[in-house]
Protein backbone atom coordinates (compact mmCIF):
# COMPACT_ATOMS: atom_id res chain seq x y z
CA UNK A 1 0.00 0.00 0.00
CA UNK A 2 2.63 2.53 1.00
CA UNK A 3 4.56 1.71 -2.07
CA UNK A 4 1.88 3.12 -4.31
CA UNK A 5 1.98 6.57 -2.70
CA UNK A 6 5.76 6.61 -2.57
CA UNK A 7 5.88 5.74 -6.24
CA UNK A 8 3.38 8.46 -7.11
CA UNK A 9 5.65 10.89 -5.30
CA UNK A 10 8.79 9.69 -7.06
CA UNK A 11 7.20 9.54 -10.47
CA UNK A 12 5.71 13.01 -10.27
CA UNK A 13 8.98 14.44 -9.00
CA UNK A 14 10.84 12.87 -11.91
CA UNK A 15 8.34 14.26 -14.37
CA UNK A 16 8.86 17.75 -12.98
CA UNK A 17 12.63 17.46 -12.95
CA UNK A 18 12.85 16.07 -16.45
CA UNK A 19 10.76 18.79 -18.02
CA UNK A 20 12.32 22.21 -17.68
CA UNK A 21 9.14 23.96 -18.77
CA UNK A 22 7.12 22.73 -15.81
CA UNK A 23 9.31 24.17 -13.10
CA UNK A 24 11.04 26.96 -15.02
CA UNK A 25 7.75 28.21 -16.47
CA UNK A 26 6.40 29.67 -13.23
CA UNK A 27 9.81 31.14 -12.36
CA UNK A 28 10.11 32.92 -15.68
CA UNK A 29 6.52 34.12 -15.43
CA UNK A 30 7.10 35.38 -11.89
CA UNK A 31 10.31 37.23 -12.73
CA UNK A 32 8.92 38.88 -15.84
CA UNK A 33 5.78 40.01 -13.98
CA UNK A 34 7.91 41.47 -11.19
CA UNK A 35 9.95 43.34 -13.80
CA UNK A 36 6.84 44.73 -15.45
CA UNK A 37 5.73 46.66 -12.36
CA UNK A 38 8.74 48.99 -12.00
CA UNK A 39 8.68 49.49 -15.77
CA UNK A 40 5.04 50.52 -15.60
CA UNK A 41 5.02 52.50 -12.34
CA UNK A 42 8.50 53.99 -12.43
CA UNK A 43 11.49 53.20 -10.27
CA UNK A 44 10.66 55.53 -7.39
CA UNK A 45 12.01 53.83 -4.28
CA UNK A 46 9.31 54.79 -1.78
CA UNK A 47 6.46 54.03 -4.13
CA UNK A 48 7.88 50.61 -5.00
CA UNK A 49 8.45 49.78 -1.33
CA UNK A 50 4.81 50.56 -0.68
CA UNK A 51 3.62 48.40 -3.55
CA UNK A 52 6.18 45.60 -3.15
CA UNK A 53 4.15 43.17 -1.05
CA UNK A 54 1.14 43.45 -3.33
CA UNK A 55 3.25 43.10 -6.47
CA UNK A 56 4.88 39.90 -5.24
CA UNK A 57 1.64 38.38 -3.98
CA UNK A 58 -0.25 39.12 -7.20
CA UNK A 59 2.58 37.77 -9.36
CA UNK A 60 2.73 34.57 -7.33
CA UNK A 61 -1.03 34.17 -7.42
CA UNK A 62 -1.13 34.48 -11.20
CA UNK A 63 1.93 32.27 -11.72
CA UNK A 64 0.37 29.64 -9.49
CA UNK A 65 -3.02 29.56 -11.09
CA UNK A 66 -1.54 29.34 -14.56
CA UNK A 67 0.76 26.45 -13.73
CA UNK A 68 -1.39 24.36 -11.42
CA UNK A 69 -4.07 23.78 -14.00
CA UNK A 70 -2.22 20.76 -15.28
CA UNK A 71 -1.78 18.71 -12.12
CA UNK A 72 -4.26 16.04 -13.18
CA UNK A 73 -4.32 16.80 -16.87
CA UNK A 74 -1.62 14.40 -18.09
CA UNK A 75 -2.83 11.51 -15.98
CA UNK A 76 -6.21 12.07 -17.51
CA UNK A 77 -4.88 12.10 -21.05
CA UNK A 78 -2.75 8.95 -20.79
CA UNK A 79 -5.48 7.07 -18.93
CA UNK A 80 -3.67 6.45 -15.66
CA UNK A 81 -6.24 8.52 -13.80
CA UNK A 82 -8.78 5.90 -14.74
CA UNK A 83 -6.67 3.14 -13.19
CA UNK A 84 -6.05 5.09 -9.98
CA UNK A 85 -9.77 5.74 -9.57
CA UNK A 86 -10.61 2.05 -9.89
CA UNK A 87 -7.64 0.82 -7.83
CA UNK A 88 -9.34 1.28 -4.45
CA UNK A 89 -6.41 3.20 -2.98
CA UNK A 90 -6.98 6.26 -0.82
CA UNK A 91 -7.65 8.92 -3.40
CA UNK A 92 -7.41 11.66 -0.80
CA UNK A 93 -3.81 10.79 -0.01
CA UNK A 94 -3.01 10.34 -3.68
CA UNK A 95 -4.39 13.78 -4.61
CA UNK A 96 -2.62 15.38 -1.64
CA UNK A 97 0.69 13.93 -2.81
CA UNK A 98 0.18 15.14 -6.34
CA UNK A 99 -0.69 18.64 -5.15
CA UNK A 100 2.24 18.64 -2.73
CA UNK A 101 4.72 17.68 -5.43
CA UNK A 102 3.34 20.40 -7.63
CA UNK A 103 3.65 22.93 -4.82
CA UNK A 104 7.18 21.75 -4.06
CA UNK A 105 8.40 22.26 -7.59
CA UNK A 106 6.50 25.35 -8.66
CA UNK A 107 5.77 27.36 -5.51
CA UNK A 108 8.74 26.72 -3.26
CA UNK A 109 11.26 28.16 -5.74
CA UNK A 110 9.04 31.22 -6.04
CA UNK A 111 8.99 31.70 -2.27
CA UNK A 112 12.80 31.74 -2.16
CA UNK A 113 12.92 34.01 -5.17
CA UNK A 114 10.41 36.35 -3.57
CA UNK A 115 12.90 37.14 -0.80
CA UNK A 116 15.40 38.33 -3.39
CA UNK A 117 12.82 40.21 -5.41
CA UNK A 118 11.55 41.91 -2.27
CA UNK A 119 15.01 43.47 -1.89
CA UNK A 120 14.86 44.55 -5.49
CA UNK A 121 11.57 46.28 -4.70
CA UNK A 122 13.04 47.94 -1.55
CA UNK A 123 10.83 46.07 0.91
CA UNK A 124 12.28 46.29 4.47
CA UNK A 125 13.94 43.10 5.70
CA UNK A 126 11.42 42.38 8.49
CA UNK A 127 8.55 42.79 6.08
CA UNK A 128 10.30 40.45 3.64
CA UNK A 129 10.44 37.78 6.35
CA UNK A 130 6.73 38.17 7.04
CA UNK A 131 6.15 38.02 3.30
CA UNK A 132 7.98 34.68 3.14
CA UNK A 133 5.91 33.32 6.03
CA UNK A 134 2.62 34.41 4.50
CA UNK A 135 3.68 32.90 1.19
CA UNK A 136 4.52 29.62 2.92
CA UNK A 137 1.00 29.52 4.33
CA UNK A 138 -0.72 31.02 1.33
CA UNK A 139 0.73 29.22 -1.67
CA UNK A 140 -0.61 25.77 -0.66
CA UNK A 141 -4.08 27.34 -0.67
CA UNK A 142 -3.46 28.68 -4.16
CA UNK A 143 -2.13 25.28 -5.25
CA UNK A 144 -5.25 23.55 -4.03
CA UNK A 145 -7.53 26.06 -5.71
CA UNK A 146 -5.47 25.71 -8.88
CA UNK A 147 -5.82 21.94 -8.66
CA UNK A 148 -9.57 22.35 -8.28
CA UNK A 149 -9.67 24.57 -11.36
CA UNK A 150 -7.62 22.04 -13.29
CA UNK A 151 -9.79 19.15 -12.13
CA UNK A 152 -12.95 20.96 -13.14
CA UNK A 153 -11.77 21.67 -16.66
CA UNK A 154 -9.78 18.50 -17.36
CA UNK A 155 -11.00 18.12 -20.91
CA UNK A 156 -10.38 21.65 -22.05
CA UNK A 157 -7.77 23.01 -19.67
CA UNK A 158 -8.92 26.50 -20.55
CA UNK A 159 -8.72 29.87 -18.88
CA UNK A 160 -12.23 29.50 -17.45
CA UNK A 161 -10.91 27.35 -14.61
CA UNK A 162 -8.43 29.94 -13.38
CA UNK A 163 -10.87 32.80 -13.55
CA UNK A 164 -13.35 30.82 -11.47
CA UNK A 165 -10.99 30.22 -8.60
CA UNK A 166 -9.30 33.62 -8.39
CA UNK A 167 -12.22 35.24 -6.53
CA UNK A 168 -12.20 32.29 -4.13
CA UNK A 169 -8.50 32.79 -3.32
CA UNK A 170 -9.00 36.41 -2.29
CA UNK A 171 -8.99 35.83 1.51
CA UNK A 172 -5.48 34.38 1.24
CA UNK A 173 -4.27 37.43 -0.67
CA UNK A 174 -5.96 39.93 1.64
CA UNK A 175 -4.76 38.26 4.84
CA UNK A 176 -1.23 37.95 3.47
CA UNK A 177 -1.08 41.61 2.48
CA UNK A 178 -2.60 42.74 5.80
CA UNK A 179 0.02 40.74 7.69
CA UNK A 180 2.85 42.35 5.73
CA UNK A 181 1.42 45.84 6.11
CA UNK A 182 1.23 45.47 9.88
CA UNK A 183 4.67 43.89 10.21
CA UNK A 184 5.75 46.47 12.77
CA UNK A 185 3.05 45.85 15.37
CA UNK A 186 1.54 42.83 17.04
CA UNK A 187 -1.45 42.48 14.76
CA UNK A 188 0.79 40.63 12.36
CA UNK A 189 0.33 37.42 14.38
CA UNK A 190 -3.42 37.80 14.21
CA UNK A 191 -3.37 37.82 10.42
CA UNK A 192 -0.76 35.07 10.15
CA UNK A 193 -2.80 32.80 12.42
CA UNK A 194 -5.92 33.58 10.42
CA UNK A 195 -4.09 32.67 7.24
CA UNK A 196 -2.96 29.42 8.83
CA UNK A 197 -6.53 28.74 9.91
CA UNK A 198 -7.73 29.36 6.37
CA UNK A 199 -5.09 26.93 5.09
CA UNK A 200 -5.99 24.09 7.44
CA UNK A 201 -9.68 24.74 6.91
CA UNK A 202 -9.26 24.51 3.13
CA UNK A 203 -7.19 21.32 3.01
CA UNK A 204 -9.99 18.77 3.58
CA UNK A 205 -12.66 20.76 1.74
CA UNK A 206 -10.63 21.58 -1.33
CA UNK A 207 -9.01 18.18 -1.80
CA UNK A 208 -12.35 16.46 -1.38
CA UNK A 209 -13.93 18.74 -3.95
CA UNK A 210 -10.95 18.17 -6.27
CA UNK A 211 -11.74 14.46 -6.14
CA UNK A 212 -15.41 15.16 -6.74
CA UNK A 213 -14.48 17.26 -9.76
CA UNK A 214 -12.22 14.53 -11.13
CA UNK A 215 -14.83 11.84 -10.69
CA UNK A 216 -17.42 13.74 -12.66
CA UNK A 217 -15.36 13.17 -15.79
CA UNK A 218 -15.74 9.43 -15.40
CA UNK A 219 -19.39 9.02 -14.48
CA UNK B 1 -45.25 16.79 3.32
CA UNK B 2 -42.82 14.28 1.88
CA UNK B 3 -45.19 13.54 -0.94
CA UNK B 4 -45.66 17.22 -1.69
CA UNK B 5 -41.90 17.65 -1.88
CA UNK B 6 -41.41 14.70 -4.19
CA UNK B 7 -44.14 16.08 -6.43
CA UNK B 8 -42.50 19.50 -6.50
CA UNK B 9 -39.18 18.11 -7.65
CA UNK B 10 -40.70 16.09 -10.47
CA UNK B 11 -40.35 17.95 -13.75
CA UNK B 12 -43.88 17.54 -15.23
CA UNK B 13 -45.63 18.43 -11.98
CA UNK B 14 -43.52 21.51 -11.38
CA UNK B 15 -43.92 22.59 -14.98
CA UNK B 16 -47.71 22.48 -14.77
CA UNK B 17 -47.75 24.20 -11.38
CA UNK B 18 -45.49 26.97 -12.67
CA UNK B 19 -47.54 27.28 -15.83
CA UNK B 20 -50.71 27.89 -13.82
CA UNK B 21 -49.28 30.07 -11.07
CA UNK B 22 -46.80 32.20 -13.02
CA UNK B 23 -49.23 34.91 -14.25
CA UNK B 24 -50.67 35.45 -10.78
CA UNK B 25 -47.32 35.63 -9.00
CA UNK B 26 -45.93 37.92 -11.70
CA UNK B 27 -48.85 40.35 -11.54
CA UNK B 28 -48.77 40.35 -7.72
CA UNK B 29 -45.03 41.07 -7.76
CA UNK B 30 -45.41 44.01 -10.20
CA UNK B 31 -48.22 45.37 -8.05
CA UNK B 32 -46.24 45.07 -4.80
CA UNK B 33 -43.08 46.59 -6.31
CA UNK B 34 -45.08 49.50 -7.72
CA UNK B 35 -46.78 49.99 -4.36
CA UNK B 36 -43.48 49.99 -2.47
CA UNK B 37 -41.53 52.15 -4.92
CA UNK B 38 -44.30 54.67 -5.61
CA UNK B 39 -45.05 55.01 -1.91
CA UNK B 40 -41.37 55.46 -1.23
CA UNK B 41 -40.81 57.97 -4.01
CA UNK B 42 -43.93 60.13 -3.64
CA UNK B 43 -45.29 59.78 -0.13
CA UNK B 44 -42.45 59.14 2.32
CA UNK B 45 -40.65 62.13 3.84
CA UNK B 46 -37.26 63.31 2.51
CA UNK B 47 -34.18 62.29 4.46
CA UNK B 48 -32.80 64.74 7.02
CA UNK B 49 -29.24 64.72 5.69
CA UNK B 50 -29.49 63.37 2.16
CA UNK B 51 -32.70 65.08 1.02
CA UNK B 52 -34.51 63.53 -1.92
CA UNK B 53 -31.54 61.58 -3.23
CA UNK B 54 -31.94 58.78 -0.72
CA UNK B 55 -35.08 57.55 -2.50
CA UNK B 56 -33.02 55.25 -4.69
CA UNK B 57 -32.84 53.12 -1.56
CA UNK B 58 -36.20 51.64 -2.61
CA UNK B 59 -34.45 49.91 -5.51
CA UNK B 60 -30.89 49.64 -4.21
CA UNK B 61 -31.55 47.78 -0.97
CA UNK B 62 -34.06 45.26 -2.39
CA UNK B 63 -31.73 44.49 -5.30
CA UNK B 64 -28.75 43.97 -3.01
CA UNK B 65 -30.79 41.83 -0.65
CA UNK B 66 -32.16 39.66 -3.47
CA UNK B 67 -28.71 39.33 -5.04
CA UNK B 68 -27.28 37.82 -1.86
CA UNK B 69 -30.30 35.68 -1.07
CA UNK B 70 -30.17 34.07 -4.50
CA UNK B 71 -26.61 32.96 -3.81
CA UNK B 72 -27.52 31.40 -0.49
CA UNK B 73 -30.50 29.56 -1.97
CA UNK B 74 -28.15 28.32 -4.69
CA UNK B 75 -25.84 26.97 -1.98
CA UNK B 76 -28.75 25.05 -0.46
CA UNK B 77 -29.61 23.73 -3.93
CA UNK B 78 -26.01 22.68 -4.56
CA UNK B 79 -25.92 20.72 -1.31
CA UNK B 80 -29.16 18.95 -2.16
CA UNK B 81 -27.83 18.17 -5.62
CA UNK B 82 -24.53 16.79 -4.35
CA UNK B 83 -26.12 14.67 -1.62
CA UNK B 84 -29.48 13.54 -2.99
CA UNK B 85 -28.91 14.05 -6.72
CA UNK B 86 -32.10 16.07 -7.02
CA UNK B 87 -32.15 17.17 -10.64
CA UNK B 88 -34.49 20.02 -9.88
CA UNK B 89 -31.78 21.52 -7.68
CA UNK B 90 -29.40 21.81 -10.62
CA UNK B 91 -32.17 23.28 -12.78
CA UNK B 92 -32.67 25.81 -9.99
CA UNK B 93 -28.97 26.75 -9.82
CA UNK B 94 -28.60 27.13 -13.55
CA UNK B 95 -31.75 29.23 -13.85
CA UNK B 96 -31.02 31.47 -10.89
CA UNK B 97 -27.36 32.30 -11.48
CA UNK B 98 -28.02 34.79 -14.33
CA UNK B 99 -30.77 36.40 -12.24
CA UNK B 100 -28.35 36.73 -9.35
CA UNK B 101 -25.77 38.34 -11.62
CA UNK B 102 -28.42 40.74 -12.92
CA UNK B 103 -29.54 41.85 -9.46
CA UNK B 104 -25.96 42.17 -8.23
CA UNK B 105 -25.26 44.42 -11.17
CA UNK B 106 -28.42 46.42 -10.45
CA UNK B 107 -27.34 46.83 -6.81
CA UNK B 108 -23.88 48.03 -7.88
CA UNK B 109 -25.31 50.36 -10.50
CA UNK B 110 -27.90 51.98 -8.25
CA UNK B 111 -25.24 52.17 -5.55
CA UNK B 112 -22.98 54.09 -7.92
CA UNK B 113 -25.80 56.46 -8.85
CA UNK B 114 -26.52 56.98 -5.15
CA UNK B 115 -22.87 57.36 -4.23
CA UNK B 116 -22.20 60.14 -6.74
CA UNK B 117 -24.28 62.85 -4.96
CA UNK B 118 -23.77 61.60 -1.39
CA UNK B 119 -20.15 60.42 -1.27
CA UNK B 120 -19.08 62.53 -4.24
CA UNK B 121 -17.79 59.56 -6.23
CA UNK B 122 -19.21 56.77 -8.33
CA UNK B 123 -17.11 54.07 -6.77
CA UNK B 124 -15.05 53.58 -3.62
CA UNK B 125 -13.05 50.52 -2.65
CA UNK B 126 -15.12 49.99 0.43
CA UNK B 127 -15.70 46.61 2.05
CA UNK B 128 -19.28 46.08 1.05
CA UNK B 129 -18.89 47.39 -2.48
CA UNK B 130 -15.87 45.20 -2.99
CA UNK B 131 -17.53 42.07 -1.70
CA UNK B 132 -20.57 42.77 -3.88
CA UNK B 133 -18.25 43.14 -6.86
CA UNK B 134 -16.67 39.81 -5.97
CA UNK B 135 -20.15 38.30 -5.76
CA UNK B 136 -20.84 39.58 -9.27
CA UNK B 137 -17.57 38.08 -10.53
CA UNK B 138 -18.45 34.80 -8.85
CA UNK B 139 -21.85 34.74 -10.53
CA UNK B 140 -20.27 35.45 -13.91
CA UNK B 141 -17.65 32.74 -13.34
CA UNK B 142 -20.40 30.24 -12.52
CA UNK B 143 -22.28 31.23 -15.67
CA UNK B 144 -19.10 30.78 -17.70
CA UNK B 145 -18.90 27.19 -16.41
CA UNK B 146 -22.25 26.33 -18.00
CA UNK B 147 -20.78 25.77 -21.43
CA UNK B 148 -17.43 24.22 -20.57
CA UNK B 149 -18.63 20.62 -20.46
CA UNK B 150 -20.10 18.40 -23.09
CA UNK B 151 -22.31 16.38 -20.79
CA UNK B 152 -25.23 17.72 -18.81
CA UNK B 153 -24.37 15.81 -15.60
CA UNK B 154 -20.80 17.07 -15.56
CA UNK B 155 -21.97 20.65 -15.90
CA UNK B 156 -24.45 20.23 -13.07
CA UNK B 157 -21.90 18.70 -10.79
CA UNK B 158 -19.17 21.19 -11.61
CA UNK B 159 -21.55 24.09 -11.04
CA UNK B 160 -22.71 22.70 -7.72
CA UNK B 161 -19.14 22.11 -6.52
CA UNK B 162 -18.17 25.68 -7.34
CA UNK B 163 -21.37 27.10 -5.84
CA UNK B 164 -20.75 25.14 -2.64
CA UNK B 165 -17.09 26.15 -2.34
CA UNK B 166 -18.11 29.73 -3.07
CA UNK B 167 -20.81 29.51 -0.41
CA UNK B 168 -18.32 28.34 2.20
CA UNK B 169 -15.90 30.98 1.05
CA UNK B 170 -18.22 33.96 0.74
CA UNK B 171 -18.46 34.72 4.50
CA UNK B 172 -14.67 34.42 4.73
CA UNK B 173 -14.23 36.79 1.79
CA UNK B 174 -16.66 39.22 3.40
CA UNK B 175 -14.83 39.16 6.73
CA UNK B 176 -11.41 39.58 5.19
CA UNK B 177 -12.59 42.39 2.96
CA UNK B 178 -14.09 44.09 6.01
CA UNK B 179 -10.77 43.96 7.82
CA UNK B 180 -9.24 45.36 4.70
CA UNK B 181 -11.38 48.49 4.50
CA UNK B 182 -14.67 49.89 5.66
CA UNK B 183 -16.61 53.07 4.88
CA UNK B 184 -20.18 51.98 4.12
CA UNK B 185 -22.86 52.62 6.72
CA UNK B 186 -23.45 49.52 8.78
CA UNK B 187 -26.59 47.48 8.18
CA UNK B 188 -29.64 49.57 9.05
CA UNK B 189 -32.16 46.75 9.26
CA UNK B 190 -31.37 43.84 11.56
CA UNK B 191 -33.60 41.25 13.16
CA UNK B 192 -33.49 43.09 16.50
CA UNK B 193 -34.66 46.42 15.16
CA UNK B 194 -34.15 49.16 12.66
CA UNK B 195 -32.56 52.60 12.63
CA UNK B 196 -34.82 53.79 9.82
CA UNK B 197 -37.98 55.75 10.53
CA UNK B 198 -41.17 53.75 10.09
CA UNK B 199 -42.49 56.00 7.35
CA UNK B 200 -39.49 55.07 5.23
CA UNK B 201 -39.14 51.54 6.50
CA UNK B 202 -42.61 50.29 5.55
CA UNK B 203 -42.38 51.15 1.83
CA UNK B 204 -38.83 49.77 1.83
CA UNK B 205 -39.99 46.47 3.28
CA UNK B 206 -42.87 46.33 0.79
CA UNK B 207 -40.43 46.96 -2.03
CA UNK B 208 -38.09 44.22 -0.75
CA UNK B 209 -41.03 41.82 -0.57
CA UNK B 210 -42.04 42.78 -4.11
CA UNK B 211 -38.53 42.09 -5.42
CA UNK B 212 -38.55 38.67 -3.79
CA UNK B 213 -41.91 37.78 -5.33
CA UNK B 214 -40.69 39.05 -8.70
CA UNK B 215 -37.57 36.87 -8.51
CA UNK B 216 -39.77 33.91 -7.59
CA UNK B 217 -41.93 34.47 -10.65
CA UNK B 218 -39.09 35.03 -13.11
CA UNK B 219 -37.11 32.19 -11.55
CA UNK B 220 -40.04 29.83 -12.07
CA UNK B 221 -40.27 30.91 -15.68
CA UNK B 222 -36.56 30.38 -16.25
CA UNK B 223 -36.76 26.97 -14.59
CA UNK B 224 -39.58 26.02 -16.94
CA UNK B 225 -37.41 26.93 -19.93
CA UNK B 226 -34.48 24.96 -18.52
CA UNK B 227 -36.73 21.95 -17.92
CA UNK B 228 -37.99 22.03 -21.50
CA UNK B 229 -34.41 22.22 -22.76
CA UNK B 230 -33.51 19.09 -20.82
CA UNK B 231 -36.65 17.07 -21.39
CA UNK B 232 -37.28 18.04 -24.99
CA UNK B 233 -37.31 14.43 -26.13
CA UNK B 234 -39.74 13.25 -23.46
CA UNK B 235 -43.33 12.57 -24.21
CA UNK B 236 -44.88 14.86 -21.62
CA UNK B 237 -43.20 17.90 -23.17
CA UNK B 238 -44.43 16.90 -26.61
CA UNK B 239 -48.00 16.48 -25.39
CA UNK B 240 -47.96 19.91 -23.77
CA UNK B 241 -46.94 21.57 -27.00
CA UNK B 242 -49.39 19.55 -29.02
CA UNK B 243 -52.19 20.65 -26.68
CA UNK B 244 -51.18 24.26 -27.30
CA UNK B 245 -51.55 23.81 -31.01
Amino acid sequence: MRNFYLKTFQRDSRVYLSRSSSFLGPIVFFLITITLYPLAFGSDEEQLAELAAGIIWISILLANLLSHQFIFNEDYKDGSLDLVLTSGKSLFLWASIKIFVNWYFSSLPLIFLSIFTSFMLYLPFDAALILAITLFLGTPILSMFGALAGALTLERGNIVGSSIVIPLCLPALILGILAIQSYENEEVFFYIFLLAAFLFFSIPILIASCLGAIKLHFE
Amino acid sequence: MRQLFSQLISFPYFFKLAQISFPYIFIISIFVILLGVLWGVFFSPPDATQGEVYRIIYIHVPAASVAQSIYYTMVVASISYLIWRIKMASVFMISMAPLGALFTFLALFTGAVWGQPTWGTWWVWDARLTSTLILLILYLAIISLFSSFDRRDSTDQAVSIIVLIGGINLPIIKLSVEWWNTLHQSASITLSGSSIDNEMLIPLLISILGFYIYVTAIGMRRMQIEIIKREISHNWVKTIFQEKR
